[in-house]
């Protein structure tokens, strides 16, 4: 990680385009603001964790939920070309 | 194709809605194309199902079914980016998680999945400060 020392008022720039000025100082917190390309997003970073968590947390629930919310996934359609697939279906029968 | 598919859902079936993620999302880098297919004959929920991971796939739903006054902020540079000219042309939908032996659904408030309905190209959207929640409960049975 870089390190820098800045005093209130002071900026960094980033990429030649982004530019985070320290705003303000007090005893606990850090005023910062930034100005960024639109197409560059900034966030908090721990918003960004706790997004990126969620969606590991959803996707290692995914099958639980099917089970809660759905019918088991069907099988392709007989509509669709091609061989027919073998389709992973445990104890699954015609009733779905 | 060989016995040994892995997924019973062929991404590139006819049919099936292929939605592209130009940046993925957070957490899984590698993710840029789902395909979406619906998980319950009510048209609740749906399953999100990665493209270029095998085994990826969460569930998702129309978050308004559940939180009617949800109002996640698609700013300019969101809909420039996806190139909607109103927001309305947007699919929104929120991942849900379901914790075991927990009667409640979670679903992520916080990072809403913003697509273009015509062009299918879209992007999970982080909120800004607002309150929203990472994992707002919704009793099951609701």
């Amino acid at each position: 990680m870089l390190v820098l020392t800045r005093r209130s008022g002071e900026s960094i720039v980033i990429g030649g385009e982004i530019v985070v000025t320290v705003l303000e100082v007090r005893s606990d917190q850090v005023r910062l603001g930034i100005d960024a390309p639109k197409s560059v997003r900034v966030h908090r970073e721990e918003v960004v964790r706790q997004v990126e968590a969620e969606n590991a947390a959803a996707a290692a629930s995914a099958r639980r939920a099917t089970d809660l919310l759905g019918k088991r996934r069907t099988p392709p359609r007989p509509d669709q070309g091609g061989p027919v697939q073998p389709v992973r279906k445990p104890g699954h029968d015609t009733a779905g | 194709m060989t016995p040994s598919e892995p997924d019973d859902v062929h991404p590139d079936a006819a049919g099936d809605h292929v939605i592209t993620f130009p940046d993925a999302i957070p957490g899984f880098p590698e993710a840029h194309h789902f395909v979406l297919s619906d998980l319950d004959e009510a048209g609740t929920f749906q399953l999100l199902t990665s493209v270029e991971i095998p085994g990826l796939e969460m569930v998702v739903c129309v978050p308004w079914s559940f939180f009617p006054d949800y109002a996640p902020e698609i700013d300019d540079e969101v809909q420039r980016d996806l190139r909607l000219e109103r927001v309305e042309d947007a699919i929104v939908f929120c991942s849900v998680t379901v914790e075991p032996d927990e009667e409640a659904l979670y679903l992520n408030l916080l990072g809403p999945f913003v697509v273009n309905a015509g062009t299918r190209i879209g992007r999970q959207v982080v909120q800004p400060d607002m309150g929203l929640q990472v994992r707002a409960s919704v009793p099951v049975g609701s």
